[in-house]
C-alpha cells in the first residue's frame, strides 16, 4: 500500500485525471459503461506516461489514480472496478512475461482454503501474449527506464483487452439472448438500460415475442426504451409503473439491467427495479440480470448504505415552481433500488450465466484481492 | 456553399475555442449581512460549509469556464489568499482565477464594471456573476445561445438566467423581485421592472410599443434572477459611458431596455431545469442552504460534489454527517433531517438539532436544541442553549442556558455570556479591542468599509447600556440597535429597512400590514388563472373609485410611491444644473446629461421638466430696480437656457406653462411669472396657443388646490397673469388678422365666411347666450390670438415635427383659432371674429385645409343661425352634402355651444339657432348634456362615448356617408373653460360626473379636447373637407386628439339630423345611453366595442369611430396611471393594475388582450379592442401634459386615416402603454396581438 505522490505522476496525465474527476463529480460521465471507457481511457494515459522502475511504482501509481477516481465519485462503481481490472490485467502481464517459467499465480498449493480463495483457474484466463520472452530488469540504476520500456507495449495490450471488453460488452451479453427468450413469451423489462435493450433486440432476431416496459418514473427512461424497442420492429407495450404488480401474473420473465452488481449477488439496479422483482418474486416470475462483467464490485454491505442509492435532485418528482411545498415537503428521488441476491434468479454476462450466488467467485477471479480496497 | 459552411464551421469552432472568461463581482455593496461580515468578504461566507465563493467557482466551472476575475472590494487580502489556498487555483484545475483589486471608491456594481473597463480584461463575451452564486446551470449553453445571437444581431448585449419559480417561493426575494417581459418567442427581454416588498409595488408600466412590436408578450413576475448574465464585450464600455449606471438590474437592464439612444437588446434565458439562486440577504442564505440539503442543486450536494472539498455521508432525511468517523455524535442527541454537521464537531447528549447547519470543530452541547440556525466553525454552544432561526459567526462562544430567538446575527469571535437573552432579529458583534492582534491584521485590510464600520461601531457601542442582561456577564459583545437607521430614507428603495426585513432571515413581517394582504392575495390568487382574472375585474372598479379620488393631476400617486427617490432626483437635476450653469455648458450637453439623469432615475418627464423649469427660475436674479432691467435679466437667462426645456425629452409647452405657474406661486420669483412667460413666448418656447391652452385648464385655474392656501391663491394670480397675456394676444391678432387676411390666397374665402359665420354666431349668442358672452368675456382674455397671427405659422412648425401632421396641426390650430375666435365673437365685434377666422386661416401652412375651409366657407355662408364653429364644422361638411350639412351643423351648433367652456347655457342659446335641435329647452339641455355628457363623460367613462357610438352605428347605415362628410364632430368645448361650464351648468352631466369627477373631468376634458383636435383633424382629413372644428386652443397645434365622443354624437346626430325629430330623439337616446353607459361596466365597453367592430357600417363611419374611441381610451388610461412618466405623460397608457385599487388597469390588460386575441387578424380592430377597453376601464384622460410623444402620435394617426382608414393600428405608435399587471395575481400573462 505505498502511496505515491500524486506529483510523481506525468503532469500531462494529470491533467486528464483531474478533467475525469471533476466530470465524475459534476455528472458529466454517467452510466456504468460511460464511466468504465473513460476511466480505461485516463489510465492509458497514466500508464502511457508514468515513469517507474518497478512493479510497485506502477501499481501505486494506479491506485493512486483509481483512488482519485473514485472518491470523486464513490457511486460509480464501475470506476473502480475498472482500475481493479487494470490493476489485475497489469499484474498477470508482469508475471508472465518476468517469469515465465514460473507464473506466480499458478505457483498455488493445493489446499482448500486456497481453493476457496481462489476459485478455479478460469479457462478464459487471457492467454499469455507475450510469446517473445522480455527481458524484464527491474531497479536497474544506469538505466532506471528499461524496466517501463520493455514492459509498456504489454502493459498497452492489457489495458487494450480491458477495452475491448467493455466495448464489445453488449454483443457478447446478448449472443446467448436467444437461449432466454422464447416465442411469444411476454417479457417485463424497466427503465432503459443498454445492455437489455440490445439484448432484447438480439432476441428479436430469431424470436417473436412481446415486451412490456414500464415507463420507470421519474425518470421515464422507459419510454426511450419503448421507442427504441418497437422502433427495432418488436411488440412493445409501455405501462404505468404502478401496473406491474398487475400485470405480472401474465409475465414470463423480468428482464432489467443493472448498475452494478455486489458480490452477495445483490445489485443496483434504476428505481422501480425492486419493486418488478419483489411482483415477479410473488409470482415466481423469473428475474434475469444483463450486465457486463466489469459491473461486478467487490463490495458487500452497500445496502446499509442509504447513500448509496445516490439520491437526485427533487424536481423531477416535485417542480421547483411549486414554492410553497418545497418549503414544506421533503423529496426523495432516489436513482437507484437495492435489489437483494434472493430476487434475482440469474445474470446473464459476457462471461456466461451466473446465479447470484457465484457472484462472488467471478469478482474473485476478476480482481486481485489486495485492489478491493484502492 | 459546401466549403464555405464548412469554413464557417471552422469559425465558429475556434471561436468556441476562445477562452470563456467570467468575471465575479465578490462583493455585495451593501451591509446585510452585517456584522456577520465584519472582518470578512461576505463571498467567505460559509454556506453548508463551503464559502460562497467555493459555491461560484464550481458553479462556473461547471460551464466551462476557463478565465475569472474576482473584483474584490473589502477585504481583498482575505479574498486573494481565500482563492490562492483554494483548490481551485491548482493548476491541474485548468482554472485561472485572476483576483482584481477594486479600489474603495467602488460602491456599486457599475463602478465595479466601469473598473473591469478601465482594466481591459474583457477580451470576449464574458459570464457575469455575483460572488455568492449557487448555481448547478449549464451556463455554457447561455453562451452558446448568446453567441448565436450575437452572431445574426450585434444588438444583443446580454443575455440573463433567469429560474422559474412560484410567485411564492422561499428562494424566491419578496424584498427585491422584478418583473419581466419577455418576448413568448425569442425571449428578449422588452421590459424590466424591479419591484420592492415594501412599499409593494402593485403597478408595472410596460411600453405600449412593446404591444406593437411583438405579436406575442410574456409579463413575468414568477422568475427569479439568478445573477447570471451573459455580456458581450461592450458592457462595461456602456457602463463606462453611463456614469450613473449603479445597479445592475435597476439601472443598466432598465436603462438599456428605455433607452431611446442605445438600441441594445437583451435577452433572458428562462432555466427549465437545474438550479440558480443568489444569497443576497439572510432569507435567501437560509433559503439556498435548504435548497442545497433537499437537493435542488443536485449535483452540487454535500455528500457529492461539495465545493469545499469536504466529504459528507448522506443519511436517511437529507441528514449529512461528516465522513471519516470524526463526527462524534451521543447516543442520545437527535439529528433531525435537513441537517449538516461538520467534521470534527461532537454533539452531546440530549442536543436535539434540526434543519440545520453546523460547521466543522463546532462544539454542542448537552440539552442544546438548534432549530434552523447555521452555526459557522469553531463555535461552542453553551449547555441548554436554545437557538433558533438565527446565524452563529465562527468561533462564538455561547454561555449556558443562553437563548437567542429567531433572525439574529451573532457576528465572529463573539463571547456571550451565562443565560444570555437575545431577542428577535438582535445583532451582535464582537466589542472592537484597541490594538487586538486579530484587529491590526484587519485593520491592515482596513478599507473606507471598515472605517464605515468602525464608525457604526462606535455609533453602536455608544448605545451599550444595559445589554449586559441580554449578552450576559464577562460577554465581549455589543448589540446593534434594531430599527431603521435615522438616514434610512437616504437609501435606494431596495436597502430600507421595511424592505430589507423581507430579506431578513426568520421575519415572517406579519406587522408589515398591508403587504401582508397583498402577499396572502396572490397566495390565494394564484391558484388559477380563473380567480386572478376575476379579482381583476373587481379591481377594475377599485380602480375606477381610486382615480376618482385622485385630485391632484401631477401624478399624485407616483408623487406618493417615489417621493423619496424624486427629490434625490430633484437634487440631481438642479446640481448639474448648476454645474452647467456656473461652467457654461451648451444647451444640447446640458441636456445629454438630464436625459441620462432621468433615465437613471426612471422619472417621469414632468418631474425634469418642473426641476428645469425650477432651476431656470430659480437662475433669475431678481433686480430690484425693476423694470427693464429685470426683463432683460430674465430674457438674458431665458434666451441662454430655455432652449433646454424643450430639449430634455419632449415639447409640451403646455406643460411648461402650467409647471412654470406653479413653481412661481411657490417660490419668491411669483412677480416675475408674467415677465418669464413672455420672455418664453418671445424665444418660442410657448407659443400663443400653449398659454391659451393652459389657461383653460383646471390645474392653471388652480382649481385642484384647495381654496385658501397661498399656493391656490398664486397660482391663480398667474392664472391671472396668463389671462392679461391672452388678451394681449387677442387684441395682436385683432389688428393683424385684418392684415393677414389678405395674405392667404387661397383662404380668403373662407375667412370672410368666417366672419359672416361668426356675425351670425354672435348674433346667435347675443339672443340666446348671455352667458356666453359673460363667459367670452372671461375668456375673452384667453383668446388673445393676436400676438399668435404672426405665430400661430410657428406654432404649427413646433408641433408639427412630424411633417405629416403638418395637415392635422393646420386643422387642428385652425380649430383652436376658430374656437377662440367662437368665444370671443360674442363680445367683441364681428371685426375681431373675423380676425380670428382669418388668423386661423392663415395659420395652416398646408394650403388644403385652408382652401377646404374657404369652400366649406363659401357653401355654409347662407347659414345663418350658426356658429362660427358650427360653421366652420359644417363647412368641412357641406362640401358633400350642403343641406343636411346645415342641418348637421344646427345640431353640431347645439353641441358645440355647450362644449363651449364658457357659455354652458348658451347651447340652448345655439339650439334656437339650429331648428331641429331647437325643439325645447329641455332637449337643448339634453343635447348639452349629451355633448356635454359625451365630453365629460367621455372624460369620466369612455364607455359612454362608446356606448354612444354603438348607438351610431345602429343607426349608421345610412350615416356612413354622412358621418365622413361631417368629419369634425361638434368641437370639444374648449377645455379650461368647458369645466367651470360643466360643472355650473351641467346638471345633466351630473348624473353621471360626480363632485370629485368633476375636478377630473376638467383635466380629462383637456385631454379629451387635445383628442377631439386630433380626431377633428383626422376626419377632416379624411373627408378631405378641412373643417375648422372650434375647440378652443386647448392644445397647442401640435397636439392634435381627436373628440371621440363628440364625433360619435355628431355623426350620429347627422343621420338623424336628416330627419329632423330625429335627431332630438338620437340625441336624447344618446344622452341617456350615455347616462347608461356610463354606469355600465367595462365589460359592457368591450362588447361595445366588439360589436362595433363586427358592425356592418360602412368602413368610413366605424374606422372614424374606433380610432376616435382608441384615442379617447388612451388618453383617459394614461391619467389613471397617473404615474405616467414624462414620455408617456401624454402618450396614452394602458395600464394593468395590479391588485389595489389600479384594478381597472388589470382589467384593461384583460381586456386588450382578449380583444387581441379575437381581432388577431385585424389590427386595427385590436387597437380598437384596446382603445376601447382602454377607455372603457379609465375614465380619465390625461393632463394637458406630454407634447411630444402625443403631438407625434396624433400626427400619425391622421397621416395613416388620411391614406388608409383602414389602418387605425398607428394611434399607438408613439404613445406609451402602460400596462400594470397584477403583479402578484398575474405570475404570467401572455398577451397574443
Amino acid at each position: 500500500m505505498s502511496t505515491v505522490d500524486i506529483a510523481t505522476t506525468p503532469s500531462g496525465s494529470q491533467r486528464s485525471v483531474e478533467t475525469l474527476v471533476s466530470k465524475l463529480r459534476r455528472r458529466q460521465v454517467v452510466g456504468s459503461r460511460d464511466a468504465a471507457l473513460e476511466t480505461v481511457l485516463v489510465l492509458r494515459q497514466v500508464v502511457s506516461k508514468a515513469r517507474f522502475s518497478n512493479i510497485d511504482q506502477l501499481v501505486a501509481i494506479i491506485r493512486s489514480v483509481g483512488r482519485r477516481l473514485v472518491d470523486a465519485q464513490p457511486k460509480e462503481h464501475s470506476v473502480g472496478n475498472t482500475v481493479r481490472k487494470v490493476l489485475h490485467h497489469i499484474r498477470e502481464e508482469y508475471n508472465t512475461a518476468s517469469k515465465g517459467t514460473a507464473a506466480s499465480s499458478s505457483k498455488v498449493t493445493y489446499t482448500i482454503s486456497n481453493f476457496v480463495l481462489q476459485g478455479q483457474p478460469r479457462k478464459q484466463t487471457v492467454a499469455p501474449k507475450s510469446e517473445a520472452i522480455i527481458t524484464l530488469k527491474e531497479n536497474d540504476p544506469d538505466d532506471p527506464d528499461s524496466f517501463s520500456r520493455a514492459l509498456k507495449p504489454v502493459l498497452m495490450e492489457a489495458i487494450q483487452d480491458v477495452l475491448d471488453e467493455l466495448e464489445t460488452v453488449y454483443d457478447n451479453v446478448s449472443k446467448n439472448a436467444k437461449d432466454h427468450i422464447h416465442s411469444d413469451e411476454i417479457i417485463l423489462t424497466i427503465g432503459h438500460s443498454r445492455t437489455v435493450e440490445s439484448f432484447l433486440k438480439q432476441a428479436a432476431h430469431y424470436r417473436s415475442y412481446t415486451v412490456i416496459v414500464a415507463e420507470t418514473g421519474p425518470s421515464y427512461k422507459g419510454h426511450e426504451m419503448a421507442q427504441s424497442l418497437s422502433a427495432a420492429g418488436i411488440s412493445t407495450f409501455l405501462v404505468p409503473d404502478s401496473s406491474i404488480y398487475a400485470i405480472m401474473s401474465r409475465v414470463n420473465k423480468v428482464i432489467i439491467g443493472a448498475h452494478a452488481i455486489l458480490a452477495n449477488g445483490g445489485m443496483f439496479a434504476i428505481t422501480g427495479s425492486l419493486l418488478a422483482a419483489t411482483a415477479a418474486r410473488v409470482h415466481s416470475t423469473p428475474v434475469v440480470v444483463c450486465a457486463g462483467q466489469f459491473k461486478f464490485t467487490p463490495l458487500w454491505n452497500l445496502y446499509h448504505d442509504f447513500g448509496a442509492l445516490d439520491f437526485a435532485d427533487p424536481s423531477s418528482v416535485l417542480g421547483f415552481e411549486e414554492g410553497s411545498l418545497v418549503d414544506n415537503v421533503d423529496v426523495l428521488n432516489p436513482y437507484y433500488d437495492y435489489v437483494g441476491p434472493e430476487l434475482v434468479d440469474v445474470f446473464i454476462t459476457n462471461d456466461g450465466d451466473h446465479p447470484p450466488s457465484s457472484v462472488y467467485r467471478l469478482i474473485k477471479e476478476s480482481y486481485d484481492d489486495d485492489d478491493h480496497e484502492l | 456553399m459546401p466549403p464555405k459552411s464548412s469554413s464557417g464551421k471552422e469559425k465558429d469552432l475556434t471561436d468556441e475555442d476562445d477562452v470563456l472568461q467570467a468575471v465575479i463581482l465578490a462583493d455585495s455593496f451593501n451591509k446585510r449581512f452585517k456584522p456577520l461580515t465584519v472582518g470578512k468578504p461576505r463571498c467567505l461566507l460559509p454556506v453548508c460549509n463551503a464559502t460562497l465563493l467555493d459555491w461560484t467557482f464550481e458553479s462556473l466551472a461547471l460551464a466551462g469556464v476557463q478565465e475569472i476575475f474576482v473584483i474584490c472590494r473589502s477585504y481583498p487580502e482575505l479574498v486573494k489568499a481565500a482563492i490562492r489556498d483554494s483548490k481551485w487555483s491548482k493548476p491541474t484545475h485548468g482554472l485561472k482565477i485572476v483576483p482584481i483589486i477594486t479600489s474603495k471608491e467602488t460602491f456599486t456594481p457599475g463602478d465595479a464594471m466601469r473598473d473591469i473597463y478601465t482594466r481591459g480584461i474583457i477580451t470576449s463575451d464574458f459570464v457575469l456573476v455575483q460572488g455568492d452564486l449557487v448555481s448547478n446551470v449549464r451556463i455554457d449553453e447561455v453562451v452558446r445561445l448568446h453567441k448565436e445571437r450575437r452572431r445574426t444581431n450585434k444588438d444583443v448585449i446580454m443575455t440573463m438566467v433567469v429560474k422559474e419559480s412560484g410567485t411564492v417561493h422561499r428562494t424566491r426575494s419578496l424584498g427585491e423581485s422584478a418583473v419581466f417581459v419577455l418576448d413568448a418567442q425569442t425571449s428578449e427581454c422588452l421590459h424590466y421592472e424591479s419591484v420592492t416588498g415594501y412599499p409593494h409595488k402593485k403597478v408595472a408600466q410596460i411600453p405600449r410599443e412593446i404591444f406593437q412590436d411583438h405579436p406575442e408578450v410574456e409579463v413575468r413576475y414568477d422568475l427569479i434572477d439568478c445573477g447570471i448574465d451573459v455580456c458581450s464585450v461592450e458592457v462595461p464600455s456602456l457602463f463606462q459611458d453611463n456614469f450613473d449606471y449603479g445597479d445592475i438590474r435597476r439601472d443598466f437592464v432598465h436603462g438599456v431596455l428605455t433607452s431611446d439612444l442605445l438600441m441594445k437588446n437583451i435577452h433572458c434565458y428562462v432555466l427549465k431545469e437545474g438550479y440558480a439562486a443568489r444569497v443576497a440577504d439572510t432569507r435567501s442564505y437560509d433559503a439556498v442552504s435548504k435548497d442545497i440539503l433537499a437537493r435542488w442543486t443536485f449535483p452540487l450536494v454535500p455528500d457529492d460534489n461539495h465545493p469545499g472539498g469536504h466529504s459528507y455521508e448522506h443519511l436517511r432525511g437529507n441528514k449529512y454527517i461528516a465522513k471519516g468517523n470524526s463526527v462524534s455524535l451521543s447516543r442520545t442527541c437527535k439529528v433531525g433531517p435537513n441537517t449538516l454537521i461538520g467534521a470534527g464537531t461532537t454533539v452531546s447528549a440530549n442536543a436535539s438539532i434540526h434543519a440545520s447547519v453546523i460547521g466543522r470543530n463546532c462544539t454542542i452541547s448537552e440539552n442544546v436544541i438548534l432549530k434552523n440556525v447555521y452555526v459557522f466553525d469553531g463555535t461552542v454552544v453553551g449547555e441548554g442553549s436554545v437557538i433558533e432561526e438565527s446565524i452563529v459567526g465562527e468561533n462564538v462562544r455561547i454561555g449556558k442556558g443562553s437563548r437567542i430567538d429567531r433572525g439574529c446575527l451573532v457576528g465572529d469571535g463573539v463571547v456571550l455570556g451565562v443565560n444570555a437573552r437575545l431577542g428577535p432579529f438582535d445583532r451582535v458583534s464582537k466589542r472592537k479591542e484597541v490594538g487586538g492582534g486579530e484587529e491590526s491584521d484587519e485593520d491592515g485590510d482596513g478599507d473606507e468599509d471598515e472605517e464605515g464600520e468602525d464608525s457604526e461601531l462606535e455609533d453602536v457601542e455608544a448605545l451599550q447600556k444595559d445589554v449586559s442582561v441580554m449578552i450576559g456577564e464577562g460577554s465581549n459583545a455589543i448589540v446593534w440597535p434594531q430599527g431603521p437607521r435615522e438616514d434610512d430614507e437616504d437609501f435606494d428603495e431596495v436597502e430600507r429597512y421595511n424592505n430589507q426585513r423581507l430579506m431578513r432571515l426568520g421575519d415572517n413581517c406579519s406587522d408589515l400590514g398591508a403587504d401582508d394582504d397583498d402577499y396572502a392575495d396572490y397566495d390565494s390568487d394564484s391558484d388559477s388563472d380563473n380567480e386572478s382574472t376575476t379579482s381583476m375585474g373587481s379591481n377594475a372598479h377599485s380602480i375606477a373609485s381610486s382615480t376618482t379620488s385622485y385630485t391632484d393631476p401631477s401624478a399624485a400617486i407616483h408623487q406618493l410611491q417615489e417621493a423619496a427617490a424624486n427629490t434625490e432626483f430633484q437634487f440631481e437635476v438642479q446640481q448639474s444644473l448648476e454645474r452647467a450653469f456656473a461652467e457654461g455648458h451648451s444647451v444640447d450637453n446640458a441636456a445629454v446629461e438630464l436625459k441620462t439623469l432621468r433615465m437613471a432615475s426612471n422619472v417621469e418627464l414632468r418631474k425634469v421638466r418642473e426641476a428645469v423649469v425650477k432651476a431656470i427660475v430659480e437662475k433669475i436674479a431678481v433686480r430690484e430696480e425693476g423694470g427693464a432691467a429685470q426683463r432683460a435679466e430674465i430674457a438674458k437667462v431665458v434666451k441662454r437656457w430655455g432652449a433646454l426645456i424643450d430639449k430634455i425629452g419632449g415639447v409640451d409647452a403646455v406643460e411648461t406653462v402650467e409647471v412654470l405657474q406653479y413653481h412661481c406661486a411657490q417660490s419668491s420669483r411669483l412677480p416675475l411669472f408674467g415677465q418669464i412667460l413672455a420672455a418664453l413666448y418671445q424665444d418660442d418656447i410657448v407659443e400663443e396657443d400653449d398659454i391659451r391652452a393652459w389657461h383653460i385648464t383646471a390645474a392653471a385655474k388652480g382649481e385642484t388646490l384647495k381654496e385658501g392656501t397661498t399656493l391656490a391663491e398664486n397660482v391663480k394670480r398667474c392664472w391671472a397673469v396668463g389671462a392679461k397675456m391672452i388678451e394681449q394676444f387677442d387684441e395682436q391678432e385683432s389688428s393683424e388678422e385684418e392684415e393677414e387676411e389678405e395674405k392667404p390666397a387661397a383662404s380668403k374665402g373662407a375667412p370672410k365666411k368666417d366672419d359672416e359665420d361668426g356675425e351670425s354666431e354672435e348674433e346667435d349668442g347675443s339672443e340666446a347666450d348671455g352667458d356666453s358672452d359673460d363667459d367670452d368675456g372671461d375668456d375673452g382674455a384667453a383668446p388673445l390670438k393676436a400676438a399668435a397671427s404672426g405665430q400661430t405659422p410657428a406654432a404649427p412648425k413646433t408641433v408639427a415635427k412630424a411633417k405629416e401632421p403638418s395637415e392635422e396641426d393646420d386643422s387642428d390650430s385652425d380649430d383652436s383659432e376658430d374656437e377662440d375666435n367662437g368665444h370671443d365673437p360674442p363680445v367683441s365685434a364681428s371685426t375681431s371674429k373675423a380676425s380670428a377666422p382669418a388668423t386661423a386661416i392663415p395659420a395652416p401652412p398646408s394650403a388644403t385645409a385652408p382652401a377646404k375651409k374657404s369652400e366649406e366657407g363659401e357653401s355654409s355662408e347662407e347659414e345663418s343661425g350658426d356658429e362660427e364653429e358650427s360653421g366652420e364644422e359644417d363647412e368641412s361638411g357641406d362640401e358633400e352634402e350642403g343641406s343636411e350639412e346645415e342641418e348637421e351643423e344646427e345640431t353640431r351648433a347645439v353641441p358645440t355651444p355647450v362644449k363651449q367652456p364658457p357659455a354652458a347655457t348658451v347651447p340652448p342659446a345655439a339650439t334656437p339657432a339650429a331648428p331641429v335641435v331647437a325643439p325645447t329647452a329641455a332637449a337643448a339641455q339634453r343635447e348639452d348634456t349629451s355633448s356635454e355628457g359625451e365630453d365629460e363623460e367621455d372624460d369620466d367613462d369612455d364607455d359612454e362615448e362608446d356606448s354612444d357610438e354603438d348607438e351610431e352605428d345602429e343607426p349608421g347605415p345610412g350615416s356612413t356617408t354622412k358621418d365622413s362628410k361631417q368629419p369634425p364632430p361638434p368641437p370639444p368645448p374648449p377645455p379650461g373653460p368647458a369645466v367651470p361650464s360643466s360643472s355650473t351648468a351641467k346638471p345633466p352631466p351630473a348624473p353621471k360626473a360626480e363632485s370629485s369627477e368633476e375636478e377630473e373631468e376638467s383635466e380629462d376634458e383637456d385631454d379629451e379636447d387635445e383628442e377631439e383636435k386630433t380626431g377633428e383633424g383626422t376626419k377632416t382629413q379624411t373627408a378631405t373637407t378641412a373643417s375648422v372644428p372650434v375647440v378652443p386652443a386647448v392644445s397647442t397645434s401640435a397636439t392634435a386628439q381627436p373628440a371621440v365622443p363628440v364625433e360619435a354624437k355628431t355623426s350620429l346626430d347627422p343621420v338623424t339630423e336628416s330627419e329632423s325629430e330625429e335627431d332630438e330623439s338620437g340625441s336624447g337616446e344618446e344622452g341617456d345611453e350615455e347616462e347608461e353607459s356610463g354606469s355600465d361596466d367595462d365589460e359592457d365597453e368591450e362588447e361595445d366595442e366588439e360589436e362595433e367592430d363586427s358592425k356592418p357600417t360602412s368602413a368610413s363611419q366605424p374606422q372614424p369611430r374606433d380610432v376616435n374611441a382608441s384615442k379617447e381610451t388612451i388618453t383617459p388610461v394614461a391619467p389613471a396611471a397617473a404615474a405616467a412618466k414624462s414620455k408617456t405623460s401624454r402618450t396614452p397608457s394602458v395600464i394593468v393594475s395590479s391588485s389595489e385599487p389600479s384594478g381597472s388597469g388589470s382589467s384593461d390588460v384583460y381586456a386588450t388582450t382578449s380583444g387581441s386575441e379575437e381581432d388577431d387578424a385585424e389590427d386595427d380592430d385590436d387597437e380598437k379592442a384596446e382603445g376601447a377597453t382602454l377607455s372603457a376601464s379609465q375614465p380619465k384622460p390625461d393632463t394637458l401634459g406630454s407634447s411630444v410623444g402625443s403631438s407625434r402620435g396624433s400626427s400619425t394617426y391622421t397621416n395613416e386615416t388620411f391614406t388608409s382608414r383602414h389602418t387605425e393600428d398607428t394611434k399607438d405608435t408613439d404613445g406609451k402603454s402602460k400596462v400594470s399587471s397584477i403583479l402578484d395575481d398575474i405570475p404570467r400573462t401572455t398577451v397574443k396581438g
